[in-house]
């Protein structure tokens, strides 16, 4: 799996388009979210920078580069060759998504970090990084299922899109409406219980056993995500 | 049953294991009425053969004839819609068991453009979990000088042969190859199967298919024909071939007298001799020749070749 890992990671860094398409935006799109920190915590508060700067990447870095990778390894049938080897398809698919998921990471940890300092601490940081880790295990398996309906890295510019932004818009929507009204519906989005959990985690004020409950909804959707990937997903270009 | 230590040094440096368990049997591969279907069309129909220990085994066939699906099968990358395949005595789904043990050319390429030769094949040898080195393996398919160059700059053949340097990573006991050969220069393809006549006699057993059947003719112990999903002959060349004439054509002048034995008349001039006993019927044509002082020209005497085999399984009837 390490192997693999390396070899994306070398593939990951030779690729620019993917470096400037994928992972430069969401560093962007968090720089001006942390920049005009004032206007967005009026609009919502500091626990919806937080979310927003998490799902930005998450849905960026994270979910398109996945895609966007399967993809393209399929087409040029990297999979298949990796399939003529002794590793079994779970090492191939952790070594594949291993590298993005590090990047990922250690984008959101210090983009966090930055907005953190120029603002304020979470409140509660063990359930921030819970939040965090179950938002990007759903947006992970949420990609391993889009890329089973994706045919080739052109394709998924187009397959992402109602995820990627279907996600920032609740998370938005959430995050600055709040969940008084139409909470079922809100909690049961893709995005939505892990950005009130992050807005919790950042703002505090929440007792914790509220907050964790909201963790099943997010790993109902990891569930039905590695339902449909394990569904739809192929090693194969289609003949 | 013990395997002689002789046996094992000349099986080459990943042939551990060769005579543990199942592998006291001679036979590497088992396909036993293998059926593969993609919706309502029958790719491969009872399909049954074996290949032994040592052996060169050659699937042929016509485009779409089924050969690709079931060496997919044999490969573990395509599951069989019935029948069985057994490779090592196993599974060939079950990687674990069998990778180690063989190396695969598939039909193409499958390397990331953005990793180098050496890359690509350290990354593959490593996954194989055989030993060997990066060097030995370029140096075999002449890409040593190409080591470091990105997969997207290599031309077409080249990358037919890094394919072929990470099937043949760490000697494997068995090495599978999809059309070896399709878009190299002769050069390359004259080393590449001085490369696997080296696994040969390292002890390795090969399975391929191609669409150069005078390479199958002159490489393979044994050929499998197969035309629209079935087998139908198997053999080695001489078996094959024995059922049909060979061919004498020459042309004569027109005052010429008429040839001593039957022929066809291809064209006003031209004469083909079929014959199942080609060095006695040359030999009298020539003896008569001499005689009447006749200039056979153009004269040419060919053995039946796997093609003659080929065309004359094109035209049978599909058996019932």
């Amino acid at each position: 799996m390490l192997s693999i890992a390396r070899s994306e990671l070398s593939q990951i860094l030779r690729n620019r388009a993917l470096l400037v398409a994928n992972l430069i935006p969401p560093v962007a799109a968090s720089a001006f979210f942390i920049y005009n920190r004032d206007v967005f915590e009026r609009l919502g508060s500091l626990g919806y920078i937080a979310a927003v700067i998490v799902f930005t990447v998450g849905a960026f870095s994270l979910y398109t580069t996945v895609v966007t990778t399967l993809a393209a390894r399929r087409q040029t049938l990297f999979l298949k060759r990796l399939r003529s080897t002794a590793v079994s398809d779970q090492a191939i698919m952790s070594g594949l998504v291993l590298p993005v998921s590090a990047i990922s990471l250690l984008q959101v940890g210090l983009i966090l970090g930055a907005f953190a300092t120029v603002s304020d601490r979470p409140d509660n940081l063990p359930l921030l990084i819970a939040a965090i880790a179950a938002a990007f295990v759903m947006m992970l398996a949420l990609a391993m299922a889009t890329a089973g309906v994706t045919n080739s890295p052109e394709h998924a510019q187009i397959t992402t899109l109602p995820l990627s932004l279907g996600t920032i818009a609740v998370v938005n929507w959430v995050a600055i409406t709040g969940t008084e009204s139409l909470a079922p519906l809100k909690r049961l989005l893709p995005g939505g219980s892990a950005t009130e959990l992050i807005v919790n985690a950042w703002n505090g004020g929440v007792p914790l056993a509220d907050s964790l409950v909201l963790l099943v909804p997010t790993l109902a959707w990891v569930v039905v995500a590695v339902v449909l990937a394990s569904k739809f997903f192929r090693w194969e270009p289609r003949r | 049953m013990s395997c002689p230590r002789d046996d094992v040094a000349a099986l080459g440096a990943n042939a551990g294991g060769l005579c543990d368990g199942d592998m006291t049997s001679t036979t590497i591969i088992d396909v036993d009425e293998l059926n593969v279907t993609y919706g309502d069309f029958h790719a491969v129909q009872d399909l049954s053969f074996q290949v032994e220990r040592g052996e060169l085994y050659a699937l042929l066939g016509t485009n779409g004839a089924g050969k690709t699906s079931a060496l997919e099968v044999i490969e573990g990358h395509r599951r069989a819609s019935s029948g069985t395949v057994r490779v090592f005595g196993a599974s060939p789904t079950n990687r674990r068991a069998v990778r180690p043990r063989m190396g695969i050319m598939l039909q193409d390429s499958g390397f990331s453009p953005d990793l180098t030769a050496s890359e690509s094949v350290r990354l593959i040898g490593r996954l194989t979990e055989r030993s060997d080195t990066v060097d030995r393996v370029l140096s075999l398919v002449d890409l040593t000088g190409k080591a470091d160059t990105r997969v997207s700059s290599l031309s077409g053949g080249e990358k037919r042969r890094l394919d072929f340097a990470t099937a043949v990573y760490g000697r494997p006991e068995l090495v599978v190859l999809d059309e070896p050969t399709t878009g190299l220069d002769i050069q390359s393809r004259d080393a590449l199967w001085d490369a696997v006549q080296q696994l040969r006699e390292d002890g390795s057993t090969i399975v391929l298919t191609t669409h150069y059947l005078e390479e199958a003719q002159q490489h393979a112990d044994r050929v499998g024909l197969m035309h629209r999903g079935l087998l139908r002959r198997q053999g080695t060349v001489p078996e094959l071939t024995r059922a049909l004439p060979a061919t004498i054509q020459f042309s004569l002048a027109p005052n010429a007298p008429a040839p001593p034995m039957h022929s066809a008349p291809v064209s006003d001039r031209s004469y083909l001799i079929e014959t199942f006993h080609l060095q006695a019927d040359l030999k009298q044509l020539l003896d008569w020749a001499d005689v009447h002082a006749v200039d056979l020209r153009e004269l040419s005497a060919a053995p039946t070749r796997l093609d003659d085999v080929f065309r004359a399984m094109d035209t049978e009837p599909a058996p019932a």
